[in-house]
């Protein structure tokens, strides 16, 4: 980092791509200044504003909770509205930003995640509730609840989808963003598909696609796992029937108190 | 291109696979040699005696440890709730195959230098 007064100057890398212009992508050099505090995406706004006005991104919330700015931060996914500046350039003070890999690119750091988006209205991401829906509430236990945790934190960014190496070779593979939501909604005890469900992921292209890499669970800025949601996806899979049938009966009780055996087990931790 | 211990296992896993088929196509035609004879048979196994295929055999060798050893990887990761310590199974895989094939390594080298 070359330091001008108090405050250093990095220098961002980042992939352009213009397709109108461009045969392939290349990469162009910024300079800006990194007061401590600055995330990645002020300085992506900054370069925009006052350096090259073409340059593209996506960005919308800047908490860290709708997912568009995910990106390729020097080699990881990352939220880059999360992600402060000093923290990530090198040792030479130097940040290489590129699009998440693997997907079509659009303009400079955006990408097409038509694919993404498709892979997830296959497994149907909405709850399917029961015939006999309480008048009140659905009642659920802390455990039952505390499963579906890890799955339901995704933001659908699709840093998982694009550094799996299966979505890199095929675009059939239903992908780690989907097969994590259908988690949720298998074990999810309101809902009355989940042998539906499963069957539909009992393809070549559905759970048994995943070749173990774990590349989602590194690339995931939530923290979240999901080659275990897939793991027990595959478990359940096979016993889909017993599964379906044990879900009937405890939706017969879906209106009534839950008895808590002691203290509930806490929701927090895991970030 | 997302780089992890995962990808490269994934990627030796993939072209140790991609060995082994070969290996057993080379396998089918030498043994296949005695349907025309114990003459075509013993052609072939001498051409295959030759001291650049013995030091292939620490290669299939090699292959074979780690395409083993990396699926017992998977199978504890399919079993188990194992995902935290991906990246030590990994270098647990390299070190338990590196181990294993200099084991089986030497005595073929030893025989390969024989002659």
């Amino acid at each position: 980092m070359a330091t001008n007064g108090s405050v250093p100057t990095v220098t961002i890398r980042i992939q352009r791509f213009n397709p109108d212009a461009d045969k392939k992508p290349y990469l162009q050099a910024f300079q800006v200044k990194a007061p401590p505090g600055k995330t990645i995406l002020d300085a992506l706004h900054e370069i925009k504003e006052e350096q090259d006005g073409s340059l593209t991104f996506r960005r919308s919330c800047r908490h860290a909770i709708c997912g568009s700015c995910a990106m390729n931060v020097n080699g990881r996914h990352m939220l880059v509205c999360d992600a402060p500046l000093r923290e990530h350039v090198d040792r030479h003070g130097v940040l290489t930003l590129r699009p998440l890999a693997y997907l079509p690119i659009i303009k400079d750091l955006v990408v097409d995640r038509t694919s993404f988006w498709e892979q997830y209205q296959r497994v149907k991401p909405w709850l399917i509730p029961p015939e006999n829906i309480p008048e009140k509430e659905f009642r659920m236990s802390a455990e039952e609840v505390a499963a579906l945790r890890d799955a339901e934190h995704c933001i659908m960014c699709g840093a998982c989808y694009s550094s799996c190496q299966v979505i890199a070779l095929t675009k059939q593979y239903i992908g780690p963003h989907a097969l994590l939501k259908a988690f949720l909604r298998v074990l999810d005890p309101r809902d009355s598909a989940p042998a539906e469900r499963l069957a539909d992921l009992d393809r070549g292209d559905g759970v048994y696609r995943c070749h173990t890499i774990f590349n989602c669970i590194d690339a995931c800025p939530k923290g979240l796992n999901p080659t275990e949601a897939i793991e027990t996806l595959r478990k359940l899979v096979i016993k889909r029937g017993a599964f379906e049938a044990a879900r009937a009966e405890r939706q017969r009780r879906l209106d009534q108190p839950i008895e808590v055996v002691g203290e509930a087990p806490a929701l927090s931790g895991g970030e | 291109m997302y780089r992890s211990t995962g990808f490269i296992a994934f990627v030796l896993r993939r072209l140790t696979g991609v060995a082994l088929v070969i290996y057993l196509l080379l396998h089918m035609w030498v043994i296949g040699g005695i349907n025309s004879g114990a003459e075509t048979f013993n052609d072939r196994m001498e051409f295959l005696g030759k001291p650049f295929f013995r030091l292939l055999e620490i290669g299939l060798l090699a292959a074979v440890v780690y395409h083993g050893v990396d699926g017992i990887r998977l199978l504890i990761g399919h079993y188990f709730q194992v995902t935290e310590y991906r990246r030590g199974l990994f270098y647990a895989v390299i070190v338990v195959s590196g181990i294993l094939v200099i084991a089986g390594g030497v005595p073929i080298l030893l025989f390969a230098l024989e002659g």
